[in-house]
């Protein structure tokens, strides 16, 4: 182990004696994430916070309400209710002012808020009977609130009291969707019957049900569901601890020329213990990656990282243990510096995009989602956006952390079985 | 010039009381068996996509506390066979031992006892000459305060003491050499290989470098497998020697018994420029000239880049005696009377490079 450790300080101290390395590692990095973290529409949310601002009425003011509203915060860790959850520094930008149903209406316009919600009265008399109930949910008339408020409220509705509350929250969806034009309430009523019977079915499988309506969605309304910095952060991380890792082949191709590839090959250390500190460094380095920009994200953005921020560090992990596996099978396949300068750029420039580094892949078709699943990206990007819109925590990431580790045990083999120390 | 003949008695009388010497200062552990490669072979692919053997079924015992050389022309095989006696490449065939380890088998014990010193220059460019000693000696298993103490006394030794903090890469050809050797040395190994190490490097640092080599036997007690494809340094530093061609060992033995070989004739050497030499001449050197028993002839075309497509031809014409300084007046008054003129004269002593000819029929270096 501390052959392994020895030989990992010593590749770190070769990549820091390159001064360079910090315009990869932290200027670029930073730039490109904050540049496009306004193209997903970070501006949108004032002064670079992510808060989620929605206006909430709980005309029941029931403790069931008060438990559906928390679920609601549940949902999503960036989610600020208004004017329950006002704070000194007026996160709700309500200033003295009461919340009245007009101003409501004009703050959402303003796009001070992002959606309304409305608890009516006997909301939790009518939970308690067992009857139905409505909850409504209002967003901006160009739609332009991110996907994942309603989302939350949602998964909130429907984790509160089943089918019968989602498909009423569907129904009012539906009715704040100006799109969704109806010829006449019989054509709303049908249209309402279809939802019901989806939710019940949908909801004896144990799904949320809503989402059915969610995929009646034209793309283009819900553009910025990016969220800005909470996007692009972990998206531009992501690419960059390609571009911090998949120059361990160059390092490779460069250390057979050196000969010192093979002169560790003479030496009395086995070829594992080798292997390991080199990838254990770049591994390092791809972590150092994720901590600069995850932590000037922090720092500098305001992103917030969920509920259960420790969550991110799995996902890091296997992410990064995966395009450490990718370098070495690269590797392998390459001999000259060229090719491995060329393939890394490739490999970065095509997976990162395709994997929704650089927007969300909830704007890009399906049959885009399903492919842009080949790269690793996609996966962390899909156990990223559920730890920092969703607040998930570990058992909602773990499919695809269990994707990226096997990805890494499969690339890993195929790079150890035909690593050759010498030409 | 042509040497004295006493010195050549002398030369030769100094090399049998060496090994005299060596032999009886031995005893058992000069005798013990160090390295024990057996049948080796190893096959490549050409880029074509057919194979060959870099080396093949190569057999030799190196002894603890002898400088052993395989000498040999450039692609004879000696780095491919120092590769795989080293661990870095699969034998395809064959297996070495070291210290009784075999180096396929039991690797690591094996390597354990070795340090090597590549033909190429094989350092970190951009950390110093401290820097890669201290990661190399890292490996080996050294640390703290004898690390410290080992590198000190590397540097010393290769002369870099002063120069120890700059980056390798600002190093001149022969001190990134000095680096070279000083990390195969480092943890004070019983057996040390050399691949090649004075390549490339000016006459007075390869004199520094041979010398440091007999130290390392002579002071340090080590055991040296040594590479060159310079017969001079082999000659002059070794015990016993490897003589290894197309990857194979064509001849093997102490100097003395290499050259015994050859017959111990002196070999004389005259260059004639484009003139040509009757075979009548050579048959009257053969027979009339003191001491001669052989006579040859060869025109070698030397392509001359400056003048274009004019190609000149040098006429070199070898005579072998068994009394070299007895023959030539007798070769000179015969070329006279052939009127041929003798541009220039060489003398040589029996060496390896009259070994290798002898075998092979072809010039060590050309
Ligand atoms: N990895 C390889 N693949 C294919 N051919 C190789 C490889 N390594 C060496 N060879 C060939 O094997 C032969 C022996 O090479 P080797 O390097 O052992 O010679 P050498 O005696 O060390 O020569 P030199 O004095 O030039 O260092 C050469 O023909 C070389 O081209
Ligand atoms: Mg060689």
């Amino acid at each position: 182990m501390q052959r392994i450790l020895d030989i990992a300080l010593n590749d770190l101290r070769i990549i820091f004696k390159d001064r360079s390395i910090w315009i990869n590692l932290v200027i670029l990095p930073i730039v490109i994430s904050v540049a496009v973290g306004y193209a997903n529409g970070a501006g949108f949310t004032g002064g670079g916070t992510v808060s989620l601002r929605v206006d909430g009425f709980d005309a029941d003011a029931s403790a069931m309400s008060a438990q559906f509203l928390d679920a609601v915060r549940a949902g999503n860790a960036n989610l600020v209710l208004c004017p329950m959850d006002q704070t000194e520094a007026d996160l709700c930008q309500l200033g003295d002012e009461a919340l009245t149903a007009e101003l409501a209406q004009t703050r959402l316009e303003d796009k001070v808020s992002l959606a309304t919600l409305e608890i009516p009265s006997g909301f939790g008399a009518a939970l308690a009977r067992g009857e139905a109930v409505s909850v409504i949910y209002r967003s901006n008339e160009d739609a332009t609130a991110p996907s994942y408020i309603l989302q939350a409220v949602q998964s909130a509705a429907t984790r509160l009291s089943g089918a019968q509350i989602a498909v009423q929250v569907g129904g009012q969806v539906a009715d704040s969707l100006s799109f969704l034009q109806f010829s006449d309430d019989a054509d709303r009523a049908a249209f309402l019957e279809e939802i019901r019977g989806r939710a019940a079915a949908g909801w004896a499988a144990d799904l949320i049900t809503v989402e059915t309506v969610q995929a009646a969605l034209d793309p283009a309304t819900t553009q910025t569901s990016g969220g800005g910095f909470a996007q692009s952060i972990p998206g531009i991380a992501s690419m960059y601890v390609m571009f911090t890792v998949l120059p361990a082949a160059s390092a490779f191709i460069l250390e057979r020329k050196n000969w010192t590839l093979q002169r560790l090959a003479t030496l009395p250390i086995s070829r594992a213990q080798i292997l390991g500190g080199k990838l254990l460094a770049r591994f390092v380095m791809g972590m150092i990656q994720y901590a600069v920009l995850f932590g000037f994200g922090a720092l500098a953005l305001g992103v917030t990282f969920g509920s259960q921020p420790l969550t991110m560090l799995p996902v890091m992990i296997a992410y990064t243990a995966c395009v450490t596996a990718l370098a070495l099978a690269l590797t392998t396949f390459i001999t000259t510096d060229m090719q491995a300068q060329g393939i890394t750029l490739f490999m970065s420039l095509t997976l990162a995009p395709l994997g929704g580094a650089w927007w969300p892949l909830e704007i890009v078709p399906e049959w885009m989602r399903v492919i842009g699943h080949v790269s690793p990206i996609a996966w962390a990007m899909d156990a990223y956006r559920e730890i920092i819109f969703y607040g998930g925590g570990i058992g909602d990431v773990i499919v695809p952390i269990a994707v990226l580790l096997a990805a890494t045990a499969a690339l890993f083999a195929i790079g150890v079985a035909r690593f050759r120390f010498s030409k | 010039m042509l040497p004295d003949p006493r010195e050549t008695v002398l030369v030769r009388l100094a090399r049998a009381i060496r090994q005299r010497c060596a032999d009886h200062k031995g005893d058992a552990s000069m005798q013990e068996t160090l390295v024990q490669v057996r049948g080796l072979s190893k096959q490549f692919k050409r880029d074509n996509g057919e194979t060959f053997f870099a080396v093949k079924d190569v057999t030799l015992e190196i002894r603890r506390g002898e400088i052993f050389s395989l000498l040999g022309p450039n692609g004879a095989g000696k780095t491919t066979t120092i590769s795989m006696i080293s661990g870095l490449l699969t034998p395809t065939q064959g297996d070495a031992l070291i210290g009784g380890n075999s180096i396929t088998k039991n690797p690591l014990a094996a390597k354990k006892m070795l340090g090597v010193v590549p033909q190429e220059i094989a350092l970190y460019p951009t950390l110093s000459a401290r820097q890669n000693l201290q990661f190399f000696g890292k490996m080996h298993g050294l640390g703290g305060k004898e690390l410290d103490r080992a590198v000190d006394e590397v540097l010393d030794l290769i002369d870099l003491g002063d120069r120890d903090r700059d980056k390798v890469d600002n190093f001149s050809g022969g001190m990134k050499r000095r680096v070279n050797i000083g990390i195969g040395m480092l943890h004070k190994p019983q057996l040390i290989y050399m691949d090649e190490p004075t390549v490339g490097i000016d006459p007075q640092n390869r004199r520094r470098i041979l010398d440091t080599v007999l130290r390392l036997r002579d002071e340090l007690k080590m055991t040296v497998l040594y590479t060159s494809h310079l017969m001079e340094e082999v000659q002059e530093i070794s015990d016993r020697v490897g003589i290894i061609d197309h990857g194979q060992m064509i001849a093997l033995g102490t100097v003395g018994e290499l050259i015994q070989k050859v017959g111990e004739e002196d070999r004389l050497i005259f260059k004639v420029g484009e003139q040509p030499v009757a075979e009548a001449l050579l048959r009257r050197i053969e027979s009339e000239a003191a001491t001669a028993t052989r006579a040859r002839y060869e025109r070698r075309e030397i392509a001359n880049s400056d003048a274009g497509a004019l190609a000149t031809a040098e006429g070199i014409l070898t005579v072998y005696a068994t009394r070299g300084r007895k023959a030539l007046p007798d070769i000179i008054r015969l070329a006279d009377e052939s009127s041929l003129d003798i541009l220039s004269v060489e003398v040589r002593e029996p060496d390896l490079e009259a070994v290798f000819l002898h075998l092979t029929g072809r010039a060590l270096r050309d």
